[in-house]
């Protein structure tokens, strides 16, 4: 049971971390390896905020982090815009890696520790099964803002614009959807889902360093790859796929989860084999013109 | 006062120059057919006065107003809209979803009920499949679709590019018939055509492109005569 709920739990906090890509992939056609500093900015503000109570250590971080990927957007990927894929792809690597030095010349090099809401550290009894607090709230918080996500996309006027533009951008400018508005607003959002996704994994691994979101984010864009980087929901599942396999390798290969990645890996191409536009690609939709 | 006016209009991308000087003006309710072969320029004008393009010089003037270089979504505010070459509705979407889409550009909000109800009175086929799929609608029901979407931002000046394409016959006739509906209405309309006899005879005013230039300027009556239009089209020895 606890192995499930880690693995959902993983699955769900990946999820999180595709669908902040996703986002900014759709309207911007740009895979933002900078996400992965939004994860470790949150992660950072809530270390050293962490004597707040933690709502309040949380809107900060969330702040920080939104406030960051707004700046990137504004500052950088605005600039380059209509430059090409290429350039705004080495943009966002060679971002990445400012933002990782300038974390390093902030924070230090070595890692800030904390204990980030240690009362989640701790476990509960559920029918005889002894269960963490953490990963209770995580597929709790993760559910919700799916939940909140899926409603934001379905059912506003930002969430049918955001879907308009990530399958055309130029007819969506056409009738009238205002794009330094739209990416804009996606990159904050995406900032938002990095900072949820920087207090999910600092609860449990509160050794924030400058690469802190790195692996996550390098995992959760295998998942929008494998779920299929078209589509928001694609994204959420490729992240949650991801997340969960890693979790259940790592809990079931015992003394050989050093190759939990290679099976990962594995299994990553054998599901690209057979959907290589990923599980919920456009490929799928009928058309009948 | 002209409702449309373009004004020496040289446009083209990056290095390469496709359009030379090209000038026109459009009053309210009226048309304008523009054709010429393939590669002219024709989707590259429409592209320009809708602001897709940012032109290389001239000026375009909407209700007086000059809109060139102004962003496609800064201008469809300012009452100009364009229904693109191969429709380009959002196919994964639905139907209903396409036309809340085509409101976003609508200065008057308030009316935006009344003009859903308006462009589904004159298209009845997008009431019956307001939930369904765009992309399961037939290529005349994606048409119906794609011009409802741009009479929702309530253009004063509506573009086409090749409304005909890929359509049967019959099919344009019908379009064409609620394009004569929409000028009615006092809309003026620019049609992008492949097919000249039909457009020429359908518009007030047809100008002929070719080479990136206006070659001809022909009223509706001139359009009977297929000498010269033939001529016009293709060039003197044709």
């Amino acid at each position: 049971m606890q192995a499930v709920l880690d693995a959902i739990s993983l699955g769900g906090t990946y999820a999180l971390a595709a669908l902040g890509l996703g986002l900014v992939f759709g309207v911007l056609k740009l895979v933002n390896f900078a996400h992965a500093e939004l994860i470790t900015i949150a992660a950072y503000i809530m270390v050293i905020t962490n004597d707040l109570p933690l709502v309040v250590s949380f809107l900060i971080a969330a702040l920080s982090a939104t406030a960051l990927a707004v700046l990137t957007e504004l500052t950088v990927y605005r600039r380059l815009r209509g430059t090409g894929p290429a350039i705004m792809l080495i943009a966002s690597f060679g971002l990445s890696v400012g933002l990782q030095k300038s974390f390093e010349l902030i924070f230090g090099a070595l890692p800030r520790s904390a204990a980030v809401a240690p009362w989640m550290t701790g476990s509960i009894e559920m029918a005889n099964l002894n269960i963490t607090i953490a990963s209770l709230v995580t597929v709790g918080l993760t559910i919700f803002i799916l939940l909140a996500m899926g409603y934001l996309v379905d059912y506003t006027t930002l969430g049918l614009q955001l879907r308009a533009a990530s399958a055309d951008f130029k007819t969506a400018r056409l009738l009238g959807v205002r794009s330094n508005r739209l990416i804009t607003s996606s990159f904050a959002i995406s900032g938002v889902l990095a900072a949820f996704v920087g207090f999910i994994v600092v609860v449990e691994n509160p050794q924030v360093e400058p690469m802190f979101g790195l692996n996550i984010t390098i995992l959760a864009l295998v998942g929008i790859v494998i779920g299929g980087i078209s589509s928001l929901r694609g994204c959420a599942l490729g992240g949650f796929i991801v997340g969960f396999i890693l979790s259940v390798l790592n809990t079931y290969l015992g003394n050989a989860r050093v190759y939990a990645y290679s099976y990962l890996f594995m299994a990553v191409v054998i599901i690209l084999l057979v959907r290589p536009g990923g599980i919920l690609s456009k490929g799928n939709e009928m058309e009948r013109v | 006062m002209s409702l449309l006016k373009v004004e020496n209009l040289c446009s083209g991308y990056g290095k390469v120059d496709v359009l030379f000087g090209i000038s026109f003006s459009l009053s309210e309710g009226k048309s304008l057919g523009i054709v010429g072969p393939n590669g002219v320029g024709k989707s590259t004008l429409l592209k320009t006065i809708a602001g897709e393009i940012v032109p290389k010089s001239g000026v375009v003037s909407l209700l007086g107003e000059d809109i060139t270089g102004k962003k496609p979504e800064d201008i469809v505010r300012l009452g100009l809209s364009l229904v693109p070459e191969g429709r380009q509705i959002f196919s994964g979407l639905s139907v209903t979803e396409n036309l809340l889409l085509g409101l976003t550009g609508r200065k008057d909000k308030s009316s935006s009920k009344i003009a859903l109800e308006q462009v589904k009175a004159l298209f009845p086929v997008l009431n019956t499949h307001a939930k369904h799929q765009a992309g399961m609608l037939s290529g005349g029901q994606q048409q119906q679709l794609a011009i409802s979407r741009a009479l929702l931002s309530a253009p004063r000046v509506l573009l086409l590019d090749e409304p005909s394409l890929g359509l049967a016959p019959n099919v344009i006739l019908d379009v064409f018939e609620k394009l004569k509906e929409i000028i009615a209405n006092k809309t003026a309309v620019v049609i992008v055509e492949q097919r000249a006899h039909l457009v020429a005879s359908f518009a007030d005013q047809t100008i002929v492109i070719r080479d990136g230039q206006i070659q001809a300027t022909l009223s509706s009556a001139d359009a009977k005569n297929q000498e010269l239009l033939r001529g016009a089209y293709f060039g003197p020895g044709s």
